[in-house]
């Protein structure tokens, strides 16, 4: 007799029919890459968007009552990358946004993963199944030839732990996805997210014990739980960096310059996120 | 090469991986295949009055000497597919006269050879380091494991794979090296194939990496076009066509995988190998039980016109649990 796992478990229920209808039919419809038994070279499987859309559904339609706005900026094929403003002290944000585009857009987008991530248990094979990879250069590198739809979040781990007094105001961000953009010709389309910023106030961050635990630092929330807080999502149009700054990629001027035109759209779509939101609720 | 020409020495001819690549160059018309192996027995080889079987040591440098300046040379063979490779990871003196020190003397010997002009090497994925912040679908230039803490098997495989390609480019032989992903199969060395063996498979608690595993079929495939890809050198990846997580894999075998905490998997397998003889070693898996990997073989399509055709026939016939 098989002894179930957790993942084996979650996955026969998003299968036997918790999964909403429309998810339902929505799962039907996407297009997954396959290399053998149904699974994507980097571990996407078609059960693993389904937990995805499972495990999602609660925070996505309730809880966060999430909002999207400019869907019809994302492509709906070829390779693009999604560049976000990243906050929350826990990356709610991601979780969102690939829920937000999964089920907007129809596609599966690739949310990169800092380098500590793979190593932590249980959340990496469940991540890694419904899409997520390691951002490690050769990987986006190879998401992009495929055609695939990364989402990067360039302000990186400082822009996930900076302080609540601090909030929508962006972190520098890192050059290699424009880099990136660049060298394959790919639009980059930015994205803000609003909401995330207040979900989850950060008090302090423990570096030694995370660092036990696999962790950059473990943070310490103001409460417990994340603050139920309205999400909007808005996708701005597609930037061609190649178009505004020329095919030399390797150009560290060049890249910095193409760098800080996606932080500054990315940062006029949040000034825009701000104005149009009636509070942090609602 | 003329086809009328085309000839080959296979060394480990008698592995079941030798005996398919004689196969498979037989069906692609070569004249001669000259076949070695350190076994008396041939009787799993093809028979053909192209294929001859010769038992040589090429642990004994005289030995691989007078192959190659006795039959090789008269027969005039201009490809030597070497598959020569000790299957236990823990007979390491061995391991280490036949991965490393038959390779060197037969790199040196071919060098100053009459007829031979090409050498295709087998190599592994093990030699790849597999760390979380890598890349996981692994390039020809991924860095190579050279870290003073990996196992001394792996060492070798690194030192083997070393040995060949850093002679390209200075040597008049065209070297092609082939770092296959593991290859599924009883008898081929296969790591995998001891640990799902048991009946109880112990997996890391809260990981389950993706995999990539090689048919001999294709792995067969994949030698004989890098023979006949005269012009093509360097390494390539050579991928195969099941790509699967761990777990997926033990259940596809009949095999029932149980979680447990990562430090304890050590000293079990330990246990296993010293109560029931096993060859699987934890520590060699250790980094491939953790983090995906899994082979590009985007210059191996390219220059040798290599996909992976041939999956793997599950459920897998294992052997009956002990």
């Amino acid at each position: 007799m098989r002894v179930p796992g957790a993942q084996h478990f979650l996955t026969a229920i998003a299968r036997w029919g918790l999964l909403a209808t429309a998810d339902r039919a929505l799962l039907a419809r996407l297009q997954l890459p396959d290399a053998g038994h149904g699974y994507d070279p980097f571990g996407l499987c078609r059960d693993g968007v389904s937990r995805g859309l499972w495990l999602t559904h609660f925070a996505y339609h309730a809880y966060f009552r999430v909002t999207g706005h400019g869907h019809q900026h994302v492509p709906r094929t070829g390779a693009a990358l999604l560049a976000a403003n990243h906050s929350g002290t826990l990356p709610f944000d991601a979780l969102m946004i690939w829920a937000d585009v999964v089920r907007g857009v129809e596609r599966v987008p690739r949310p990169l993963a800092d380098a500590f991530v793979p190593g932590l248990p249980f959340v990496w094979s469940w991540f890694a199944r419904a899409g997520a990879i390691s951002g490690a250069r050769g990987n986006v590198e190879r998401m992009l030839a495929t055609g695939e739809l990364a989402l990067v979040f360039p302000e990186g781990v400082p822009g996930i732990g900076k302080p609540f007094s601090e909030r929508y105001r962006l972190r520098s961000f890192r050059v290699g996805h424009a880099e990136l953009a660049i060298e394959h010709g790919v639009p980059v389309i930015p994205v803000a997210v609003i909401g995330a910023e207040e979900q989850l106030p950060l008090v302090t961050k423990l570096p030694r014990i995370g660092r036990l635990l696999g962790l950059p630092y473990l943070p310490v929330p103001a409460v417990p739980l994340p603050l139920p807080v309205h999400y909007h999502l808005y996708y701005g149009a597609p930037i061609d960096l190649r178009a505004e700054f020329g095919p030399d990629a390797d150009d560290p001027a060049i890249a910095q310059r193409a760098a800080a035109r996606v932080q500054s759209a990315v940062a006029s779509l949040i000034e825009r996120g701000l104005s149009e939101r009636r509070g942090v609720f609602q | 090469m003329s086809p009328a020409r085309r000839s080959a020495l296979i060394t480990g001819a008698t592995t079941p991986l030798g005996v398919h690549v004689c196969a498979a160059l037989l069906a692609r018309g070569f004249q001669q295949v000259l076949c070695v192996g350190s076994d008396e027995t041939t009787s799993a080889l093809p028979r053909s009055p192209a294929a001859r079987y010769l038992h040589v040591d090429l642990t004994r440098a005289r030995s691989a000497h007078d192959l190659l300046f006795g039959p090789v040379r008269e027969l005039g063979i201009e490809i030597v597919i070497h598959l020569a490779a000790h299957r236990s990871v823990h007979r390491r003196v061995e391991a280490r006269r036949l991965d490393v020190e038959a390779l060197r003397t037969l790199l040196t010997l071919a060098e100053r050879h009459p007829t031979i002009q090409r050498l295709v090497v087998r190599s592994h994925a093990d030699v790849y380091q597999q760390k979380g912040d890598l890349p996981t679908v692994i390039a020809e230039d991924h860095p190579l494991d050279l870290s003073p803490t990996a196992p001394a098997w792996r060492h070798e495989r690194v030192e083997a794979d070393v040995l060949a390609t850093m002679r390209m480019g200075l040597s008049r032989l065209e070297i092609a090296v082939l770092r296959c992903a593991e290859i599924f199969a009883a008898d081929v060395g296969s790591q995998l194939w001891d640990y799902v063996n048991a009946p109880l498979c112990l997996v890391p608690l809260g990981y389950d990496p993706l995999l990539n595993l090689l048919s001999l079929e294709d792995a067969a495939t994949a030698l004989a076009q890098a023979a006949q890809a005269m012009g093509s050198i360097g390494a390539f990846n050579i991928p195969g066509a099941d790509t699967l997580p761990l777990r997926r894999c033990i259940a596809l075998c009949g095999r029932r995988a149980v979680p447990v905490p990562g430090p304890l998997l050590g000293p079990a397998y330990r246990l296993r190998r010293l109560i029931g003889g096993s060859d699987f070693s934890y520590a060699l898996n250790a980094d491939r039980f953790h983090n995906a990997m899994v082979l590009d073989g985007r210059r191996a399509r390219a220059e040798l016109g290599y996909l992976p055709e041939h999956p793997l026939t599950w459920p897998q016939p294992m052997r009956p649990a002990t």
